[in-house]
């Protein structure tokens, strides 16, 4: 089951040519951009582990793909994805944000419903 | 995304002219022969340089095999003779060419590369090196990365990283060593791994006192001072004389010998009384220059 | 009767304080009128005048409180129409009440009969006014960061049909719409609490489908749940019902009233959720361009008022939207500061100091087919609502939701790339459509729809070319 989390995922995977341009797009913006990696893929996890410290004041993608290569080597059951931040005033946060890596198999969520009053449920998604 | 098709036949020949104009260079080796003094051996290398990298272009064009080109290059000198300038200008000039996807300057010394305890460096050489992609790093004072003589020197880490670099990620990035010429000299014995891989050595000489003069004219004018009669010959002397004692950094000290004069010359003004005309408040008398501690050392 | 102008109504010298309150009016006259009179009485029934002189005005510093046209400009163009500049102090105003700015400036002066049209086209708020309001109860960028989702528009649709479906029913196609890829869906506006579906229900089967459609995609879905009812105490009891369901945002109509809105601003901001308006009925007064109030003030006043979403025009559908008046109202909403722009219908500069921003929604009669000028015209911090072309499609919701959001993040993807999508954005949709059969589908059904119509409420101020 696909999570769909992230700008292009309902694209086919991205090809290292295609995150590449997507960094230089970054880059041009005077965006800095950040890997991050998990394993708890659930909405509401906003804090994934980063990789490395985020990456500032870069011209060209050279560094960060380097960086991603070296992440996957290191994470290959874990879902990846590159932010790219933008500090200028109005903003200051997160402007895109897309997928590098998935597991093989993505397990998805189930979801978990608790009857309340009347006919109220409560629900949450857990991990399969 | 679309291949070309194998019935177009390649072209037999190709105008130099043509692609030297395209690539636009020729308005950046004008702008450093406008803009830096002196410098010839300097400059016709750089024109060298240049030439053969269109001619690779070129070949590249008719399809002959080229391997990238090695571009690291080392510069040997004293300081002040204009090495980090000229690294500035052969940036832009091999992104004009085509052999540095963005063309900007990263500029660093040994401390920005070495860590102060283990672990610490190759995270800050990386740092560094990914800032630099896509560009050309410059390491002044190279040598002091090399510290032998002592046992915890984190420098050779930082060098086996840059060696990678340079070796593996030439289309990425582009080294310049620079430096004192016989200290580079024993660098480079001491590290052939960094001989092997330069492609280009020059070496800048210091500037005739002409040279110097001119300089420091050019520094006056870009501040909108001008030298009086007096002043320019009080400069000359100035020349021959600082040249001779220690710590002579060429176009440096002249920088600092004219902020100097520039304070005496203020100092003056404001002892006198009245208006004082615009003229005034532009010109650079000897007695500005004189009052140099240089004049005074050899009594 | 003392004409307005001579009792202090009119003066050309007036040089506008910072601390003032602008508006802009464009005023046409009735045959006989002199113009300047009837700046003078524009200013003047809107703020301290009446027909004739009163003694009790003495007991007043009056012309502090009276409204000064300051200048009268003729619109390019036209025989008998002028822009006529007003400026009211501050102290008219009550801070933080869009009743009060609206009652004291439209409220009385536009059935005035001396002028034959009036339309209020522009207003400058100072920014110590500014200050005393909430201001947008999320804003675009506490909004993403909610959703997790940056870097392209977001996607939804209005459920369809527009009445009759049961609670269930109607979640059927809230749980498609999404788990086919869509970020929200939306109520429409008259759908509050009907006999053929009780709003309870309607919240309950809809927060199925959204935590439902969760589960299946990994993402943070949302429902505007409409809590526009015929009173204020209703509508808190359908929001806060709305919030221990767990949505993340509710909706309400333009109509329910400035006060309410800002009352539901408030709300939304004390209980950690996003605030839609739909702006039902606006076109009954923002459309003629002689007379009437302009989306663009609506627009800046509910900036001030505190919502998060606003229509605000999509250009190439269905409902009225010229390109550069359209333009001028996203920056309103979307920019930290706007500066005078008259191609875009920006009269005056303003400071919105640090007030959050609004995320447009365009809706109404778009499709996948104009995904590229979609994006060029509206760019990135918008909503595109593709209600009939979701609904409608072929092959099912699901595969409508799934053909908008491919043919989106394809367009997105490419423009990212440095393509150009307003000339290639056919050939990128063909593409992406080569790996999608829903988005192929949606192209070939729709691919000759477009609304072209001369719009009734364009700018008045276009570039000229200069000979060069």
């Amino acid at each position: 089951m696909r999570v769909t989390q992230g700008t292009f995922s309902f694209l086919p995977d991205l090809t290292d040519e295609q995150i590449r341009a997507q960094i230089e797009y970054a880059l041009g913006k005077g965006w800095a951009l950040g890997i991050e990696f998990t394993d708890d893929p659930h909405p509401r996890n906003t804090y994934w582990e980063m990789w490395g410290q985020p990456m500032f004041d870069l011209r060209d993608a050279a560094g960060v793909m380097a960086e991603l290569r070296a992440c996957r080597e290191a994470t290959a059951e874990q879902y990846i994805r590159i932010n790219a931040f933008d500090a200028t005033r109005g903003f200051e946060t997160v402007r895109l944000s897309f997928m590098v890596q998935r597991p093989a198999t993505e397990s998805g969520f189930r979801l978990q419903r608790e009857e309340s009053a009347g006919r109220v449920v409560r629900y949450t998604l857990q991990r399969r | 995304m679309n291949a070309t098709p194998n019935n177009i036949p390649k072209p037999t020949s190709v105008d130099l002219r043509a692609l030297y104009a395209e690539t636009n260079i020729g308005s950046l080796l004008t702008e450093l022969d406008k803009d830096l003094v002196g410098l010839s051996p300097v400059k016709r290398r750089i024109r060298e340089i240049a030439s053969f990298l269109l001619v690779a272009r070129a070949r590249e064009r008719l399809g002959f095999s080229s391997a990238p080109p090695t571009l690291h290059m080392a510069f040997t000198g004293n300081p002040g003779t204009g090495k980090t300038t000229v690294a500035l200008r052969m940036a832009g000039i091999l992104h004009r060419l085509g052999y540095s996807r963005k063309g900007h300057l990263v500029s660093v010394t040994r401390d920005d590369l070495v860590g102060q305890y283990i672990g610490h460096t190759a995270p800050k050489t990386r740092e560094i090196l990914k800032r630099a992609m896509g560009g050309v790093l410059f390491i002044d004072e190279a040598y002091y990365l090399y510290r032998p003589e002592n046992e915890k020197d984190y420098g050779q880490e930082a060098i086996e990283i840059l060696l990678q670099v340079m070796e593996n990620q030439r289309e990425d990035l582009t080294v310049i060593l620079a430096g004192y010429t016989d200290r580079m000299n024993t660098f480079f014995q001491s590290n052939p791994g960094f001989r092997s891989r330069i492609a280009h050595h020059i070496d800048f000489p210091d500037y005739n006192n002409d040279e110097l003069l001119q300089i420091a004219e050019k520094l006056a004018e870009e501040a909108e001072y001008r030298l009086s009669e007096g002043a320019r010959k009080a400069l000359g002397e100035y020349i021959t004389l600082r040249r001779q004692q220690p710590n002579f950094a060429n176009a440096r000290s002249l920088r600092n010998a004219f902020d100097r004069a520039r304070l005496r010359q203020a100092e003056r003004l404001f002892q006198r009384e009245g208006a004082i005309s615009a003229s005034e408040l532009v010109t650079l008398e000897a007695s500005d220059i004189l009052a140099s501690r240089v004049f005074k050392m050899d009594k | 009767m003392l004409p307005y102008a001579k009792m202090g109504y009119w003066d050309a010298d007036y040089v506008p304080k910072d601390t003032d309150v602008l508006a802009v009016f464009r005023i046409t006259p009735q045959e006989g009128v002199d113009p300047i009179e009837a700046a003078a009485a524009v200013a003047g029934e809107s703020s301290t005048a009446t027909w004739t002189v009163v003694w009790t005005d003495r007991l007043t510093a009056c012309d502090a409180y009276r409204g000064k046209a300051y200048r009268l400009d003729k619109v390019p163009g036209s025989a008998d129409q002028y822009f006529a500049y007003v400026a009211y102090d501050l102290a008219l105003f009550e801070p933080g009440s869009i009743a009060n700015l609206t009652a004291s400036i439209i409220g009385n002066v536009f059935g005035f009969k001396p002028v034959k049209a009036l339309r209020l086209e522009d207003m400058r708020f100072p920014v110590a006014y500014v200050k005393t309001f909430q201001g947008p109860a999320t804003g675009i960028v506490v909004e993403r960061e909610r959703l997790d989702k940056f870097g392209r528009p977001l996607l939804g649709a209005t459920v369809k049909p527009k009445l009759g479906l049961s609670g269930k029913n109607y979640g059927r196609v809230v749980f498609e719409a999404l788990k086919g890829g869509l970020d929200f869906v939306k109520d429409d506006e008259n759908i509050n609490s009907q006999p053929f579906m009780h709003w309870r229900d309607r919240f309950l089967y809809t927060m199925e489908a959204v935590n439902n459609a969760a589960a299946h995609t990994g993402e943070v879905k949302g429902h505007y749940l409409n809590v526009t009812a015929g009173t204020m105490e209703d509508m808190y009891e359908r929001a806060s019902f709305a919030h221990e369901l767990g949505s993340c945002i509710v909706m309400i109509d333009l109509v329910i009233g400035y006060t309410a809105i800002q009352s539901m601003a408030r709300w939304a901001r004390n209980h950690d959720m996003i605030l839609h308006l739909h702006r039902a009925g606006h076109s009954t007064y923002t459309r003629q361009k002689n007379h009437g109030v302009s989306f663009r003030v609506i627009a800046k006043w509910m900036r001030l008022a505190g919502v998060d979403h606003i229509h605000a025009g999509t250009v190439v559908g269905k409902l009225e939207g010229d390109p550069a008046v359209v333009a001028g109202i996203y920056d309103c909403l979307r920019e930290p500061s706007n500066p005078q722009n008259l191609q875009r219908g920006l009269f005056f500069e303003q400071d919105w100091a640090e007030l959050r921003k609004v995320l447009p929604v365009a809706s109404g009669g778009i499709h996948a087919g104009q995904m590229h000028q979609l994006l060029t015209y509206l760019g990135e911090d918008v909503v595109l609502q593709f209600g009939g072309g979701t609904i409608g499609h072929p092959m099912g919701i699901q595969a409508g939701a799934t053909a908008n959001r491919v043919a989106l993040e394809a367009m997105v993807l490419a423009r990212n790339e440095g393509r150009d999508i307003w000339n290639e954005g056919p050939d990128i949709l063909a593409a992406a459509a080569r790996h999608c059969q829903p988005l192929r589908a949606a192209l070939d059904t729709w691919k000759d729809v477009t609304f072209q119509y001369a719009s009734t409420d364009t700018v008045d101020f276009v570039a000229t070319a200069t000979a060069s």
